[in-house]
């Protein structure tokens, strides 16, 4: 055994350790592997392709227009939110089953602040409330997440079993907090964080994001080559990088074009004029909606957990304790803090989602977030985060999110019932994370 | 780690280690020492407790009583951070190598540099890498690979390397050449003994006799537990130091026909 | 040796002793009708209430303070059980009911089919069953609801006057659950002739995982955004779900625009149809079916056939069942007759009017 990975190892080897090409028969592999790249999210942003392309051409062109990707956006962001957590979370060698019932109840608890505690205290409508009532759910959250976190690493109880009783206390609190009720509505300013009518930032903004999101990608692209070759490092061929320093940029305002060609109804569109003082013509004013809020916090978390787990020692220590956690320890890592704080952190991530789908619902119910374990951790695992551990990122978390709610999404627009829904969420998970599996195995082998 | 203390004394001295699992006796009483430049065999069958007793100078390990010094001063070592700070550094018989992480990454684990703002600096680091692999392994140069693609012998690279690069002044080497293959096995005893030449004291543990008696300047055999002896490995026979190993009779206690037999 | 036959003749003395208590305990009543029923006083009867899921706020709200002080008032003990919405735990809780002594029992069924052994055991033992709001389909309970093919009926018979033609979203609680096909079969009675003439076009219609209303949310987007927004009418099967499909409607200013239906009778519900989001909530007084559902027990507990309960009626099953049947009628409420949610104590005032403007609504000043 030691004979055949020497030898495939040198010829990698060698291959990676020049800056000249390789001459010779260029293989895909070997195409990815110069470039840098992760076949797998390449291999994610494919599928997602191929069902959007699916799905518009059954749904008669619906799928692929502005509205509808508009509202993908927004549909997925709750998810998508709290499948950046749960990429650590696993990545550690646990799990989290409780975040749906997490949801609902600092969701209950977000509603019942800004609906019957504060109003007898400070009124309704005041241009605070909404900072208060988020703070306290992110707050709330953290606590949660601390509790559990502690349970798993310092009692050492396992965190499928934490989690477990997690998810049937917090669904039972938030019942006895509520006595079961439906509240609504929400402060006005607190419900933009949903997204809906008013909760975008309207088109000019989503440019100016989208410019400075491609500049922000060009300086980080520049800045690493720079570094790289500040120390005499192999670096990606120049093509390679200017190629990516204009694909990448070139995607997002493409994005943001597209995002930007859904317009407001006319009821809404006239208020927005009304509101602005803008003169409405006869032909009527096209106005964007521009990235919706939820969009905006989504994408925000998912550069956060990414720059925390790849730049931080924090991050460094999670995926360590994932790939050997005795290797953690002997190191010196204080492993059982770091396992606490994953815990932690997913606990504010739920608080964060939980204000986004409260808002966006404009109520809260007892049955709120029902189910969400289930779709996050899906996520999180179509997105290549192994349930063995130590493998795992956040982008891919946030693709595989969007990638369910597209088959959801989709099947709902072309009026596939509920039950077949079921069913084919089901088949293509396993199909997923299937896939991923042997690729790891003939990759590694 | 030059201490204030005598410059005579030896570089580690464990004195009398004694270490219970519940009745059982890991180490019972247990002296060794290790000059600077010197490597030490551990040797001992299975249970014998070396790698036990090896644990309580790496920080793994508490030992019941029994004292550790360190160039002469008495140190205490509770956790593996403290070994490191004192210089001692341990490659471990499964190399405690995190395999999802790469070369660079495992180097630095739990000690990795950082920028102004608290950030890894994942390029100084790399460069330090090179640098260190560059001395001990010229070869080496998949640095970005997690380390579960490299082969056996690249992976003890990069174990040494964590050990080198820090400075380490003494060295606790369990099973080095354990997992490799006969090219690779050479390429690190080139290793040890360069590192001895620059001053390291090396502490190293192995079941393979050849191994031992090629590597090392003394040989501390221990058995159930208990040290049956230190030799030097100039002054005794591959077999004698087997029957230390097996029936624990030093050199001058064994008999002819207890040697014969050995063989079977 | 002695003792030996001492203790012989005392335990022989209390084998006789319980055997005569028990004896006295059973059969002393003779009873009307009904096979093997122990009829007792109303004063010693214990009835046992078996819940799905107390996550529906009218169930405590409502229901159970009604019931427990019609059957409190004949005299009887009440006992429950909750079975969290699982079927295999409300099995269980029937168990224990039994166990724990109930005369009656009540069972508000999870399942309407994987009820049906714990149903067949309860009768076996001479416990009548009384099935509250969902359908059991086992011939020998009591059916108690109220109409909820009605329901779906008065929904679409209010939206109907406000609209009869055009497109139509319709949006259906949980598949599992026969009240989802019970209203929609309402709703058919008063649409279906439209749909059939083409004048009402069905552009959506789907079920909604466990009544939630952020999945039926998403369903709404998905048909605004299919229909690009052409759509007359949502008839939406809950309240719950209401509140989802309004503010899917909202996230396009279309809320107000569009009529929505729902039922319940929950706050925030009401306070939609007095702001003119909604169209109507149809409103079961539940107070009223636990009450009835009080006096039914207390009066099988004492003996009474089915056929003799006031107010019963025959009533075909989707299984095919002839079931005795309590039907009541529900009351849909609209910008009309607001206040009688007002006087019945469902809403307060305040909570029924936060953020109507002023003069809009009458009972809102």
């Amino acid at each position: 055994m030691a004979i055949t990975e020497e030898a495939t190892t040198s010829e990698s080897v060698e291959g990676l350790a020049t800056d000249e090409a390789p001459a010779g028969p260029v293989s895909m592999g070997g195409l990815f592997r110069r470039f840098d790249l992760d076949t797998r999210l390449f291999g994610m942003l494919a599928a997602i392709a191929i069902i959007w392309v699916g799905f518009n051409f059954w749904s008669g062109g619906t799928f692929l227009t502005s509205r509808n990707l508009w509202n993908l956006t927004v549909q997925t962001s709750v998810v998508a939110i709290m499948a950046t957590g749960m990429v650590l979370v696993i990545v550690t060698r646990n799990i989290d089953l409780s975040v749906g019932s997490m949801l609902g109840f600092i969701g209950m608890f977000m509603a019942l602040l800004q609906a019957e505690w504060l109003p007898p205290l400070v009124g309704f409508g005041q241009w605070y409330t909404w900072i208060i009532v988020l703070l306290a759910g992110l707050l709330l959250g953290a606590v949660l997440g601390l509790i559990q976190g502690a349970i798993v690493a310092y009692v050492m109880v396992p965190s499928f079993i934490v989690t477990l009783g997690g998810l049937l206390i917090w669904r039972g609190l938030s019942w006895v907090m509520a006595s079961g009720r439906t509240i609504s509505p929400m402060d006005a300013t607190f419900q933009l964080l949903g997204g809906g009518a008013r909760g975008s930032v309207g088109g000019r903004t989503s440019w100016i994001i989208g410019i400075v999101a491609s500049i922000a990608i060009v300086l980080l692209l520049l800045s690493r080559r720079r570094s790289r070759l500040k120390f005499g490092f192999r670096v990606r061929p120049l093509g390679a990088d200017i190629a990516l320093m204009i694909l990448g940029p070139a995607l997002v305002l493409g994005g943001v074009w597209f995002l930007n060609q859904y317009y407001m109804p006319e009821a809404l569109a006239r208020a927005y004029a009304e509101a602005n003082g803008l003169e409405w013509p006869a032909e009527g004013l096209l106005i964007p909606f521009g990235i919706a809020n939820p969009v905006l916090i989504a994408i925000g978390t998912a550069i956060v957990m990414t720059f925390i787990a790849h730049r931080r020692r924090f991050g460094r220590y999670v995926y360590s304790i994932g790939g050997n956690p005795e290797a953690a320890k002997l190191s010196g890592i204080k492993t059982k803090r770091v396992v606490m704080l994953t815990f932690m952190v997913m606990g504010i991530l739920v608080g964060l989602a939980a204000a986004v789908q409260v808002a966006r619902l404009n109520s809260a119910t007892a049955g709120l977030g029902t189910l969400q374990e289930l779709y996050v951790i899906a996520a999180a695992v179509i997105g290549g985060t192994s349930l063995t551990g130590g493998i795992g990122t956040i982008f891919g978390a946030v693709l595989g999110a969007l990638f369910m709610q597209s088959l959801q999404s989709g099947m709902v627009l072309v009026g596939i019932e509920t039950a077949l829904q079921d069913v084919v969420v089901g088949v293509v998970l396993v199909m997923a994370v299937a896939a991923d599996v042997v690729y790891r195995r003939r990759r590694s082998a | 780690m030059t201490g204030n203390g005598d410059t005579s004394a030896p570089l580690v001295e464990m004195r009398d280690i004694r270490v219970s699992f519940g009745g059982v006796h890991a180490v019972d009483g247990v002296t060794i020492d290790l000059q600077p430049g010197e490597i030490l065999g551990l040797v001992g069958g299975n249970g014998a407790g070396k790698s036990t007793l090896i644990k309580t100078l790496s920080g793994a390990q508490h030992a019941d009583s029994g004292e550790i010094l360190i160039n002469g001063e008495p140190v205490a070592i509770d956790e593996p951070r403290a070994a490191k700070a004192l210089g001692i550094e341990t490659i471990y018989q499964t190399l405690a190598l995190a395999e999802n992480i790469d070369a660079t990454g495992n180097m630095f684990l739990g000690r990795e540099l950082t920028t102004k703002l608290g950030n890894l600096d994942d390029a100084s680091m790399e460069a330090a890498a090179r640098k260190v692999m560059g001395r001990l392994n010229p070869k080496f140069a998949n640095f970005k690979s997690p380390v579960e693609r490299l082969s056996g012998g690249q992976r003890q690279s990069v174990a040494i390397a964590r050990a080198v690069h820090f400075n380490a002044r003494i060295l606790i080497m369990d099973e080095p050449t354990a997992a490799l293959g006969p090219a690779e096995t050479d390429q690190v005893r080139q290793l040890i003994r360069q590192l001895k030449q620059e001053g390291l004291g090396i502490i190293l543990i192995s079941h393979d006799i050849h191994d031992v008696f090629d590597l090392a300047d003394r040989i501390s055999v221990m058995l159930q537990g208990k040290l049956v002896g230190t030799v030097d490995k100039d002054e005794v026979t591959t077999d004698e130091v087997l029957a230390m190993i097996i029936i624990g009779k030093m050199p001058d206690e064994v008999t002819k026909s207890e040697l014969a037999d050995l063989h079977g | 040796m002695k003792r030996n036959k001492y203790l012989i003749a005392l335990v022989a003395i209390l084998a006789i002793v319980v055997a005569a208590c028990g004896g006295d305990d059973g059969g002393s009543d003779t009873t009307e009708g009904g096979a093997d029923t122990t009829a007792a006083p109303a004063g010693d009867l214990t009835i046992g209430f078996s819940w799905n899921n107390f996550n529906e706020e009218r169930w405590s709200k409502f229901d159970e303070p009604a019931f427990v002080e019609a059957i409190e008032a004949g005299g009887a003990t009440y006992i429950k059980a909750d079975a969290g919405s699982s079927e295999a735990q409300q099995l269980t809780d029937v168990e224990n009911l039994i166990a724990q002594g109930a005369d009656v029992l009540v069972i508000l069924a999870q399942n309407t089919e994987a009820i049906l052994p714990a149903v067949e055991s309860a009768l076996s033992q001479g416990i009548p069953v009384i099935a509250y709001d969902r359908l059991i389909e086992h011939p020998e309970a009591l059916y108690l609801t109220f109409d909820n093919i009605g329901v779906g009926r008065i929904m679409a018979e209010v939206l109907f006057e406000e609209v009869s033609s055009g497109n139509f979203a319709i949006i259906k609680g949980n598949g599992a659950d026969a009240n989802s096909d019970f209203l929609r079969e309402g709703m058919e009675e008063v649409i279906g002739d439209a749909v059939t003439a083409g004048d009402i076009v069905i552009v959506c219609e789907e079920y909604t995982d466990d009544w939630l209303a952020e999945v039926a949310q998403t369903t709404m987007e998905q048909c605004l955004t299919q229909n690009n927004n052409d759509i007359q009418a949502a008839l939406v099967e809950n309240d719950g779900m209401a509140g989802g499909v309004v503010a899917a409607l909202a996230g396009q200013g279309l809320d107000g625009e569009i009529p929505v239906t729902g039922q319940d009778g929950d706050a925030a519900a009401l306070n939609r149809v007095a702001l003119g989001t909604q169209l109507v909530s149809v409103w079961k007084d539940a107070r009223i079916l636990g009450e009835i559902a009080g006096e039914a027990a207390l009066a099988l507990g004492q003996g009474s056939a089915l056929a003799d309960i006031p107010d019963v009626i025959e009533f075909e099953s989707p299984g095919g069942n002839t079931m005795i049947t309590i039907l009541l009628d529900p009351t849909p409420i609209t910008l009309d007759n607001l206040n009688l949610v007002v006087d019945g104590g469902v809403i307060s005032q305040e909570d029924l009017c936060q953020g109507v403007p002023a003069g809009t609504v009458e009972i809102c000043g």
